[in-house]
């Protein structure tokens, strides 16, 4: 059992890396379907594990090709400490299968929306093509 | 200033979303950053990860934490993958061209929304 969660964060953590994100959508799935947690124990626990500073390995990584907005991040930042607390006080009260429709249907349009903007090249504009220092 | 007003108002929505579905909140900071702030997909990433960095999503786990919806020990385990995946992960995503790497984004969302939609009519 160790194991299996040993590999999922590894599993998660490529993601975090690759994709910039937090890890909590690869989290809550894998912990709801692999380790059979209801909705909210998975979402509570995902939530516990992105408090540590787990991607900052990854963000070094970034920093070195130079892809990082530091003023903008810490902005963001003090927004989602509050947005956090707000969602967490809307989830709570959720039946857990509702949450996890609500959570798969959201990822989903995300990827759909995302995936109409990639063909687009204009938004791709600020990276200059630099060798890494 | 009005730059800040808006990196501070996708960090409103994305920590409803972090709060609301237990996830970091960069499933949204990117799209936000990429489509309505028109960083490209690296920049988007690189800068939500800032955004990620603790203490963000405190209040959010005190609010499941009150409830019994968090699992420490489990949480724990989690971690030290977590770390060395990332890096993994960040040194492949830079040898990915930005246009190829939003789609590659897009399509992991995608997967994972449909596990969770999916994966769950069988229980």
């Amino acid at each position: 059992m160790t194991f299996v969660i040993l590999l999922i964060g590894l599993c998660a953590g490529i993601l975090v890396g690759l994709l910039g994100i937090g890890g909590g959508i690869v989290l809550v799935p894998a912990l709801t379907h692999l380790l059979h947690m209801d909705q909210h124990a998975a979402q509570g626990t995902s939530l516990f594990v992105l408090l540590l500073p787990i991607g900052l390995g990854a963000l070094l990584e970034y920093r070195k090709k130079g892809a990082v907005d530091f003023q903008a991040g810490i902005y963001c930042a003090i927004g989602m400490l509050i947005g956090g607390y707000l969602g967490g006080r809307i989830a709570v009260p959720m039946p857990s299968r509702m949450l996890t429709q609500f959570f798969g249907g959201f990822l989903m349009l995300s990827a759909l929306l995302l995936w109409g903007k990639a063909t687009k090249r204009t938004f791709e504009s600020a990276l200059p093509e630099e060798g890494d220092a | 200033m009005k730059k800040a007003t808006g990196f501070f108002l996708a960090g409103i929505a994305g920590g409803i979303a972090s709060g609301l579905f237990g996830i970091g909140g960069g499933v949204v900071l990117i799209p936000i950053f990429g489509l309505l702030l028109a960083f490209d997909q690296h920049r988007a990433q690189g800068t939500s990860l800032v955004a990620l960095i603790p203490p963000t999503g405190l209040l959010a786990v005190l609010a499941y934490a009150k409830s019994g919806y968090v699992f420490w020990l489990t949480g724990i385990l989690l971690v030290p993958g977590l770390f060395l995946g990332g890096i993994l992960g960040a040194k492949v995503a830079k040898r990915i061209e930005p246009h190829r790497m939003r789609q590659v984004f897009a399509t992991l969302l995608f997967l994972l929304g449909a596990w969770e939609v999916f994966g769950n009519w069988k229980h």
